[in-house]
């Protein structure tokens, strides 16, 4: 079963009218309960193509379609519930405590109190963070790691079939971040979760991903598995930018 | 020195301690005042800076309106206001507060929502907020510190600015602190003052507390003694606010009692005004059959007029030259019959109002300086002083400044002008010019500061200061119903002259005595008293 579930086609995104492009004819696909990485340096548009998904932003030109729908006729409110987003920075309500921070998209969505509950411990146990001993604790009272962790909890909750993520582990120190990457590569194949995820670190990129958009100047530059666009790289770029940790690898595997 | 120091404040105690009845009952008034009318600028302010935070155009426009409406004076709001609502008392003073509680109140809350950080907001709106839900579930509660800090400064603000409510007859502790200042009797300013200094610190810690009480209980602080006290620390506004109604409506039974018919007699807010309003108000209770309602201290001249006009109050001393020139807009006249028929007439035909017979003093202007200064430079009239004004500095109230027949006029007339013009408080003035910090004042003829600061008014060689007779003027359809309060105010004609007053404001401004005993013993000395005419 070949099922296209988030098409992008020929988008492009101004901020200026025209006068220059952070998005320029993108056209991508995304396959059910794939992990696709958007990577790229900063600015070279791949923030933006998130957005454009759940439409925080909207395209200039170009269609976006969902599950086989145009999202420009959903109403984007409805959208973003169906989606899960795990921001950059974290982006927890440092007013809500943590169970309250989780259960907030299932809550939007109108569920009964005592589902939402259940399904908010679920989710925290999934992410590896006790409900009985974090439930009742504000953001503030957790390290950065565990944040992240309610942030993939929140986007997991309402149970959707999307994640996008944003650079969610951007922030986090090395141990960390590469405990959570593993992590989430085994979550989400256990969950079966189709996933757009943005960084501009080459390594994370290699280690979650299904396949890897490369964006430069917000232009697509390859999609490629990760083997594929270490060995053969279609654009000077994408050769480039592959290059140095290419080399690294060799060594690294010749010096063993 | 320092036992100086404790006699002075035990001698306040005293004061103090014998007056514990009033100043509950205006502390309480106060706190109502305050209270009020910071709720109502919490109800208007909030959805306006809550609607202003949404629209750019908006934010500039209310922030900008509000912010004019506060620049607008305290006694210039007031009089405006009590136009408008034709009312003394509470309404117009609950009002003005109110809009003086504004500005920071919808100021704090836009810049409390355009504070919360955005990538929160972003978080909001990504996970599918509405805006409304953004702004009810996100925005507002991170907001809610900074708009409580405004809501905090208004309140703190507020009572302070409550001291004018006085002005308006609307009470509070400002009452104090108008006889305070009418009567240059510090017992009697710090009467209000300290007890309002007390309230502004008692009305900050309970806002504050309250916020202190809305934060969650964090969970290392369940069943600790913090998560205890929260409860009642939200509590405490309402605890403040019964007991500020308690105080200030708990002996407002016993006064609404009287079944008899009242009077109401207003003054404005300096001495003079409270030994005419205190002279009337004794006359017509010791003669007739009706209560006097006092509503002293009233915020000058045209607080006064617009009461008496509106039926808010029923009598009040003017002066014949203030009726004409202030209230009439009539130019200025120096024929002390000519102005007291007009004034008579006009008032009667426009406002319904009926001028009583003069009581016989004329309480005029005088350019007034230093017997040292008038002696060494042998100055004697108007037109002597004119030759060295240019080097002199004036201290003038701001209504002499002001009127056609007072500064103003006073140069056309004498053909000069001052080096410098201070406006100052009538008490300050004289004790301004006593001290040298200015040169010459305009005081009133019947002052009797004159001599008690060693000062020499000057003749008016050129006769340009119109008459001020003063008289009772009253509702014609009050002096209708009740012919009698004529009859009896009458007996005060020809007992009242110049130097009678001075003497009678020199009790009051420099012996600072009780206003009821100077009047009473007055009365009983003139005979006034007894029942038999």
């Amino acid at each position: 079963m070949d099922c296209t579930m988030i098409v992008l086609d020929d988008v492009s995104k101004s901020f200026d009218g025209g006068q220059s492009y952070a998005v320029r004819e993108l056209s991508l696909d995304v396959k059910d309960g794939e992990t696709l990485v958007l990577l790229g340096s900063s600015g070279c548009g791949k923030t933006t193509t998130l957005k454009m998904i759940n439409r925080l932003i909207e395209p200039t030109s170009g269609t976006i379609h969902v599950d086989g729908r145009d999202i420009t006729k959903q109403d984007p409110v409805v959208l973003r519930r169906s989606v899960g987003y795990v921001f950059q920075g974290i982006g927890l309500f440092p007013h809500y405590r943590v169970i309250q921070n989780v259960e907030i998209v299932p809550k939007l969505a109108g569920w009964p109190a005592s589902n939402r509950r259940r399904r908010a411990r679920e989710v925290l146990e999934l992410v590896g963070l006790p409900p009985d001993e974090f439930s009742g604790r504000f953001p503030d009272e957790l390290s950065g790691g565990q944040q992240q962790r309610i942030g993939v909890a929140r986007a997991l909750a309402a149970n959707p079939k999307y994640l996008l993520m944003d650079e969610p582990f951007g922030a986090l120190d090395a141990i960390t971040r590469d405990s959570l990457q593993q992590e989430l590569k085994s979550l989400s194949k256990r969950l079966g979760k189709t996933i757009v995820f943005v960084t501009h670190d080459i390594f994370e990129a290699l280690t979650l991903a299904d396949r890897i958009a490369v964006l430069h100047e917000g232009r697509l530059q390859q999609v490629d598995t990760p083997q594929r666009v270490l060995t053969e790289p279609t654009t000077p770029f994408v050769r480039e930018l592959f290059e140095k940790p290419a080399r690294q690898l060799a060594t690294f595997q010749g010096a063993d | 020195m320092g036992a100086d120091w404790l006699q002075s404040v035990s001698n306040w105690l005293d004061f103090a301690a014998g007056r514990m009845p009033e100043v509950w009952f205006r502390t309480g008034q106060h706190l109502v005042l305050t209270g009020v009318s910071t709720g109502l600028a919490i109800a208007i302010g909030l959805p306006l800076g809550i609607l202003a935070s949404t629209r750019p155009w908006l934010r500039a426009t209310v922030l900008a309106a509000i912010g004019v409406l506060q620049t607008i004076p305290s006694l210039a709001m007031l009089a405006i206001l009590l136009a408008l609502v034709g009312k003394i008392g509470a309404v117009p003073a609950i009002i003005a507060l109110t809009i003086y509680a504004l500005l920071p109140i919808v100021r704090n809350t836009v810049t409390g929502i355009e504070g919360v950080p955005h990538e929160v907001v972003e978080a909001a709106r990504g996970i599918g907020m509405t805006r409304r839900q953004q702004l009810r579930m996100v925005q507002l509660p991170l907001a809610m510190p900074v708009m409580i800090a405004g809501i905090r400064t208004a309140a703190v603000v507020g009572v302070g600015i409550a001291t004018l409510s006085a002005f308006i007859g609307a009470g509070g502790l400002g009452q104090f602190i108008n006889r305070g200042l009418a009567l240059s009797n510090m017992q009697l300013i710090l009467l209000g003052a300290i007890p309002a200094a007390l309230l502004a610190v008692l009305v900050d810690g309970v806002i504050a507390a309250t916020a202190w009480g809305m934060e969650p209980i964090r969970q290392h602080e369940k069943g600790g003694l913090k998560a205890k006290l929260k409860p009642v620390a939200l509590a405490m506004p309402l605890l403040l606010v019964t007991l500020g109604v308690y105080a200030a409506f708990e002996n407002r039974s016993t006064a609404a009692n009287h079944s008899g018919k009242t009077i109401r007699i207003g003054s404005k807010n300096f001495t003079e005004q409270l030994i005419l309003g205190e002279l009337m108000a004794q006359m017509i209770e010791a003669h007739t059959e009706l209560a006097v309602d006092r509503r002293f201290n009233l915020g000058g001249t045209m607080i006064c007029h617009e009461a008496l006009a509106a039926g808010e109050i029923d009598l009040y001393a003017e002066y014949t030259g203030t009726g004409l020139v202030t209230v009439l807009k009539r130019p200025v006249e120096s024929d002390a019959d000519r102005v007291f028929n007009m004034v008579r007439a006009e008032y009667k035909k426009k406002f319904n109002l009926e001028w009583l017979e003069p009581f016989g003093f004329n309480n005029t202007y005088a350019l007034t300086v230093r017997k040292s200064d008038a002696c060494d430079r042998g100055w004697q009239t108007i037109s002597d002083l004119a030759k060295s004004a240019d080097r002199l500095r004036a201290g003038f109230t701001a209504e002499f400044s002001e009127r056609a027949d007072g500064y103003p006029g006073l140069r056309k007339a004498y053909g000069f002008s001052f080096a410098a013009v201070h406006d100052l408080e009538p008490s300050l003035m004289y004790q301004a010019v006593a001290k040298g910090e200015v040169d010459v004042i305009c005081a009133f003829t019947t002052d009797g500061r004159i001599a008690a600061y060693d000062l020499q008014p000057l003749a008016d060689n050129r006769r340009f200061f119109p008459p001020y007779f003063a008289a009772g003027v009253m509702r014609s359809d009050f002096l209708q119903d009740h012919l009698e309060v004529r009859d009896v105010l009458a007996r005060l004609s020809g007992v009242l002259d110049d130097k009678t007053m001075q003497r009678l404001n020199f009790e009051m401004d420099e012996k600072g005595r009780h206003l009821k005993d100077v009047i009473r013993d007055f009365l009983q000395e003139q005979g006034l008293l007894n029942k038999q005419f």
